[in-house]
């Protein structure tokens, strides 16, 4: 209703910028994410720190992530976790290309960043697995909100923010 | 606690109503298929959340509507609180405590805590495993909500390793073999995780549960039975201490199991070791009741572990939890009817089905409210 209101101008307008994010945006061949070049633009930044990579499941990871304005590394988008009720092995998802950029050297951390579901963590252990033979390999922690009082939080936020716990400096 | 109110909209064969309860127990009387199971029904739902009767939340809905709503309003020493659920045929559920909606189950569970009694219980008894876990799991989500969490997490392993096992087994079948992926190695190691803390969970809900069930059984049956309830999880050379102690032990030889029946567990295609195939063995005088109790031995311990039921809830609770039973007063003989009213007396809020008032006591007619059933209306 809205788009029949506007003029036919305003329409074309629109509907060409869809078409066109369709055909030119596609995935970078470095890291995965949505790019219209074949590489994305954090990955063709000199000032991002490429010795850190945060491994996430999809591309509103990394845009939640680059929100936060704290994270200077690099990414690698694996486009899903691990499934098999729904088809889906290691073989669907980016990570021999993940395993292949870590391997060549050059990477001192990789950080985990998929969310703590259960098939987020069989993805988290088994990527894990494979790449600490080449780094260092963390995950993020889970844990209690800011602005959560810890009485309130229930017990297994609580349990997870215990097992991510570190030392105080 | 005490359910002091409840409104049903769309729900099962009520198209709106408003039931009040005045008095600690409740008699709803009226033919078959005229709704009194629905009512228990919906007050369950609000306790648990899940249903006995319906595969889907498409049967909980009137006829034609779209959408169903159960509230109820529950007393507890620490206050009055609101339970709602909203039921769409989509599946969808909201549910919302005091109007605020809750973003996980585990916010609304434990609010309400009921057991609940009908004939199909007899099952619990004679019928097969699955039963039993059942049963405790339901009881354990009660006395610890968070176990409702680590249950679906559990399940949803399995459901995830079986069909890996199922590609695996399909490949074979196939004649083009894949080596175990490393992803199975993976999920062996979370079903291990998830399935000590299941098993743990269970040890110690039965640890308290056995001495009130035996306690409740000599006094049924007149002292005269010995009732044994023996947990045997599905993991060879699990024990009750070293769980508790060392669960990182169990933890590793869970492992060791599925290592051992790696090979066979290819073949079949699905998961042969974990809680999943647990079971709770009931003997009275060292037979199992499954296969050789008469009717009436296994009656008399369905009532005991019920009774157990809901003191150990009121135990950990430190509230009575209601009670419902199901068609169930009729089927017992009047001395065992005399003892269920006895342990109840007004400390546990009841509400009783039943086709006719000439089932009950005279005493239980006296102290009751009584509801008649017809045809999805409810009247004094």
């Amino acid at each position: 209703m809205h788009i029949l209101q506007q003029s036919e101008q305003d329409v074309y307008a629109l509907a060409s910028a869809l078409t066109d994010a369709k055909k030119q945006v596609g995935l970078c061949r470095e890291c995965y994410h949505l790019s219209a070049e074949p590489i994305c633009d954090i990955c063709r930044n000199p000032q991002r720190d490429s010795t850190t990579v945060c491994v996430v499941e999809d591309s509103r990871d990394v845009i939640a992530l680059e929100k936060t304005r704290e994270y200077r590394g690099k990414y690698h988008v694996l486009g899903g976790v691990i499934s098999p009720m729904d088809g889906i092995g290691p073989e669907q998802l980016n990570i021999q290309p993940l395993i292949r950029r870590v391997s060549q050297g050059g990477v001192k951390e990789v950080i985990l960043a998929i969310g703590p579901s259960v098939e987020g963590e069989t993805t988290t252990m088994y990527v894990g697995q494979l790449l600490k033979p080449f780094t260092k390999v963390t995950r993020i922690a889970f844990g209690l909100p800011i602005g959560g009082e810890l009485e309130y939080a229930d017990e297994i936020t609580l349990a997870k923010a215990l097992e991510g716990r570190r030392e105080l400096d | 606690m005490y359910l002091k109110q409840l409104h049903l909209q769309q729900f099962r064969n009520y198209r709106q109503q408003q039931v009040e309860f005045v008095a600690p127990k409740t008699i709803l009387v009226g033919n078959n298929a005229q709704g009194k199971t629905n009512l228990l029904e919906a007050v369950a739902l609000l306790s648990t959340l899940r249903s006995n009767r319906a595969s889907s939340d498409r049967d909980l809905i009137y006829n034609d509507a779209d959408t169903a709503q159960i509230t109820g309003t529950v007393d507890r020493i620490a206050g009055t609180s609101e339970l709602s659920i909203f039921l769409r045929s989509s599946g969808r559920r909201t549910v919302t405590l005091n109007s605020e909606r809750c973003r996980r189950q585990l916010d609304f569970l434990g609010t309400l805590n009921l057991v609940q009694f009908s004939s199909l219980d007899l099952d619990l008894v004679r019928g097969a495993p699955e039963n039993r876990r059942r049963w405790l799991d339901g009881l354990l989500i009660q006395l610890e909500p968070v176990y409702a969490y680590i249950w679906r997490q559990y399940n949803q392993v399995l459901r995830q390793r079986n069909a890996l096992l199922r590609q695996i087994k399909k490949a074979a079948a196939r004649g083009k073999p894949i080596a175990p992926p490393g992803t199975l190695a993976v999920l062996d190691v979370q079903l291990a995780t998830l399935g000590v803390r299941v098993v743990r969970r269970r040890w110690r809900a039965l640890r308290r549960l056995v001495p009130l069930a035996q306690h409740w059984h000599s006094e049924i049956s007149g002292r005269a039975e010995r009732l044994q309830i023996d947990y045997t999880p599905n993991l060879q050379g699990a024990d009750e201490e070293t769980i508790d102690r060392d669960p990182e032990a169990m933890r590793q030889g869970f492992l060791a199991q599925i290592q051992l029946k790696a090979e066979i567990e290819r073949y079949q295609g699905t998961s042969l070791v974990g809680p999943h195939r647990d079971e709770v063995m009931l003997t009275i005088d060292n037979t199992p009741v499954r296969q050789y109790g008469s009717q009436g031995q296994q009656r008399t311990l369905v009532l005991a572990l019920k009774l157990s039921e809901l003191e150990l809830i009121e135990d950990v609770v430190g509230e009575p939890p209601l009670l419902l039973l199901d068609d169930v007063l009729a089927e017992l003989d009047p001395d065992r009817q005399n003892q269920l009213l006895a342990a109840i007396e007004d400390r546990f809020q009841t509400l009783v089905t039943a086709t006719h008032l000439g089932a009950f006591d005279d005493r239980w007619r006296r102290s009751s409210q009584i509801l008649q059933v017809n045809a999805g209306a409810i009247c004094e």
